[in-house]
């Protein structure tokens, strides 16, 4: 994949410096004939064998496409191994985990009447009863039923969550699905503006734009008001089901460090003191 | 500050004699400081209804402080605090607790073993049914994992001089090896310089 | 491509498959199995409560009950060999080959002195002050490979740990604390938070004494004169030359001491750290400080 890059840049006549580490972070290197920047990383937790990924830095100015740069990614967030299950039961998880039932049954003490016993116990060549709300009988109370305000509450298990978004970047990056974006800078506050925008580029219908800060410039929150299908989240609402029901996810620069950041910082300290908080005490 | 007091106090419990007590948190240790209280906090005994004082109007409503910004002592307490992430291991000359540092070497290999968050290997030992059933795990394989598959089942055979049964999980990034040989494996992994 | 690396070749076969989105995952096959109530024969009937009797009809006889005749907890007398069990300190284990395993790898300094406190943040050591553990007990094994030249202060040690110690030109203290102080070790962060001022260490209680203020097992009460002697003694009797420390250029770090009344090194008791402004208040009341420099 990094072969079908490095050719492309050829074709556009720039030059690439030798893939040496440089110790500096976030060192930018204009190559001589254009402004494209290259952007290589150093990061705290050095990629052990898998090769970083590379994406185009894009732009939301014009609806036409440019290419900014490039821009490296660390492997151990968006080159995981897809999970098709993890994602499965992350999704599940964030749909039971807030859920409560309302449905509600009554017991044969709750239904009303049936305090007598309907008739004498022998004599009668009838089924012996006491009362005629039990559950044998019709209009009688359900024995095992749904008890109101149930909650499905659950906790997955703190590495499977994290496994969990670093699969879904990663199968959104392999599947074309992902785009890194300077900045969220629009010229207009026309939400056509943006659907323009995503036709002419062929992203999917639904956008999910990922920000790193929960406050975004004017026009682009003016624009996404009247668009239901494209969504504006910060990072720490960044999650599986919310990354799979929008067909394209757009990162911000800023964001994509940030969520980088802090999944390799989870992912090397002792989480054991966070994780006690859900641990449970039964046996 | 309480170097006097700690030879005075040491024995004090055994001059008091069955009878007598001293409070663990007695501010004098049983040791009698001086001969008459010095403050409030020293001399009532607040215990004994008869020999209690009466309840006076409290003078000090707060006690008076003085906040050290940028304190000389502040490395002791942020050596108190946990670590933000697992630090590096530093390269030494030896290790006489027996951990082996992995080796550069190891990343021209095909496959590759990366070390966990805490810089040991991920060769883990499944032990279920009472202890019958003894299973070794690789995991976090990457790279090519059949090739990885093909060495580890070729070591252990000549090690074991019998056929080894492996279990390869593509998708999982696994390989489970039935039986116990998680010391065979952690020897093959570190001559491989994982 | 045909790329033999598992992850790039499973990333390249998402590429042709279609996109992934809610309505095409799944879990694994058989992860979940559905449990649906017996019926008939096998797994039905009577469901595992057997027949008639307070079994099927759920109203058990009491635990130890043996149907009448004399039950064995009332038959067999009491006999007392665990008699006040739970009034003993616990003291956990913590090997001198985990000591050494977490000076490898970095997990704690040791060119500062080491405490529980270190111990418990390199992550190894976990211990409960809440069920009677009173802290760490330094057990031999890893004994013969030790080697390096520390400061530690320990609640429990044996003589050959001692000399292990010793041998390496380190310094082993054992001290006391009592278990509000343990509580505050285990987590200084969330007592920090707390805004409390740091208490005082209390004093051994009457039968730890002994083991607290004798230089044979270097307790913190104990005369310094009595402890060099021993480290002659002890040195003499494993046969290793006793280390010259006076000579050490870490002299300092090595013979740094807590006081007896002090629960964290360089912080007072009466001090209330704040995390968030990175200052600490010192109290400056005379009652105040005369009751915590006591």
């Amino acid at each position: 994949m990094t072969s079908v890059l490095i050719s492309a840049i050829k074709r556009l006549h720039i030059s690439i410096t030798p893939p040496l580490r440089l110790y500096s972070s976030n060192v930018t290197v204009t190559p001589a004939n254009t402004n494209l920047t290259i952007t290589r990383k150093e990061w705290a937790f050095q990629p052990q064998y898998t090769k970083p990924r590379e994406v185009w830095i894009e732009n939301l100015d014009t609806v036409e496409e440019q290419k900014l740069g490039l821009f490296e990614l660390h492997p151990s967030v968006y080159a995981a191994s897809p999970r098709i299950d993890i994602m499965h039961q992350n999704v599940i998880w964030q749909r039971k985990v807030r859920w409560v039932s309302w449905a509600h049954t009554k017991t044969r003490a709750e239904v009303r009447g049936g305090g007598r016993k309907p008739w004498p116990q022998k004599g009668l060549g009838r089924a012996r009863h006491g009362s005629i709300r039990s559950p044998l009988f019709r209009g009688g109370g359900v024995v095992h039923g749904p008890r109101s305000g149930k909650s499905h509450f659950f906790m997955l298990p703190f590495y499977t969550r994290i496994l969990g978004l670093t699969t879904t970047i990663s199968a959104k990056l392999a599947q074309d699905d992902l785009h890194v974006v300077k900045d969220l800078e629009l010229p207009t506050d026309e939400p056509g503006y943006l659907e323009e925008l995503i036709e002419k580029r062929n992203w999917g219908p639904s956008v999910l734009i990922v920000d790193d800060t929960d406050y975004a410039p004017r026009n682009i929150t003016a624009a996404l008001d009247n668009l239901p299908h494209v969504n504006i989240m910060p990072v720490y609402g960044l999650n599986v089901y919310s990354m799979l029901k929008h067909d394209t996810l757009v990162l911000t620069i800023a964001a994509a460090e940030k969520i980088e950041e802090r999944i390799l910082r989870l992912l090397h300290s002792d989480t054991r003191q966070q994780q006690r908080a859900f641990q449970l005490d039964q046996v | 500050m309480a170097t006097v007091l700690r030879s005075q106090c040491a024995f004090a419990r055994l001059f008091v004699g069955k009878t007598g007590q001293i409070l663990n948190n007695a501010i004098d240790l049983g040791v009698k400081l001086a001969p008459e209280p010095q403050s409030a906090l020293l001399s009532k005994n607040y215990s004994n209804y008869a020999h209690s004082p009466f309840v006076t109007k409290i003078k000090k409503e707060q006690y008076e402080y003085e906040i050290v910004k940028k304190p000389p002592e502040w490395t002791y307490v942020e050596r108190l605090l946990p670590f933000n992430t697992i630090p590096a291991v530093t390269p030494k000359e030896t290790y006489p607790s027996g951990w082996i540092p992995p080796r550069e070497e190891a990343k021209n290999l095909p496959f590759f073993l990366p070390r966990t968050k805490f810089h040991d290997l991920p060769i883990y030992l499944h032990v279920t049914y009472r202890g019958m059933r003894k299973i070794s795990k690789i995991k976090r394989i990457e790279g090519d994992i059949w090739l990885l598959n093909d060495e580890i089942k070729k070591y252990l055979k000549e090690k074991n001089k019998r056929y080894v049964e492996t279990r390869v999980q593509e998708v999982a990034r696994f390989i489970e090896v039935k039986g116990d040989h998680v010391n065979y494996l952690i020897e093959w992994a570190h001559t491989k310089g994982f | 491509m045909g790329s033999r690396q598992i992850v790039e070749k499973s990333l390249s076969m998402l590429r042709s498959l279609p996109r992934i989105s809610l309505a095409n995952i799944r879990d694994n096959p058989n992860c979940k199995k559905k449990s649906k109530r017996g019926r008939a024969q096998h797994g039905g009937d009577k469901h595992g409560a057997g027949n008639k009797g307070s079994g099927q009809r759920q109203n058990f006889m009491r635990l130890g009950y043996e149907t009448g005749n004399n039950p064995f907890y009332l038959r067999v007398p009491q006999e007392h060999y665990y008699r006040g069990h739970h009034l003993k300190r616990e003291y956990p284990p913590f090997t001198l080959l985990q000591l050494q395993t977490i000076i490898d790898k970095d997990w704690v300094d040791i060119s500062k002195p080491i405490d529980i406190a270190s111990i418990i943040k390199s992550g190894i050591y976990t211990f409960y002050p809440d069920q009677k553990q009173f802290g760490i007990h330094l057990t031999d094994e890893g004994l013969d490979n030790f080697s390096a030249k520390i400061n530690i202060e320990v609640q429990w040690a044996s003589e050959q740990v001692i000399a292990a110690i010793e041998r390496n030109g380190g310094v082993i203290t054992t001290a006391y604390y009592d278990p509000h102080s343990l509580f505050l070790l285990k987590n200084p962060k969330k007592f920090f938070e707390s805004g409390q001022a740091i208490p005082r260490r209390m004093i051994p209680p009457p039968d730890a004494i002994e083991y607290y203020t004798s230089a044979k097992t270097r307790g913190y009460l104990a005369d310094p004169e009595e402890i060099s002697k021993e480290r002659l003694k002890l040195a003499q009797k494993y046969g290793y030359d006793l280390p010259n420390i006076e000579n050490d250029p870490n002299y300092n770090m090595l013979c740094e001491r807590k006081d007896p009344r002090q629960i964290f090194y360089g912080l007072q008791p009466g001090w209330v750290v704040n995390l968030k402004d990175n200052c600490i208040l010192k109290p400056k009341d005379q009652d105040l400080l005369q009751f915590f420099n006591s």
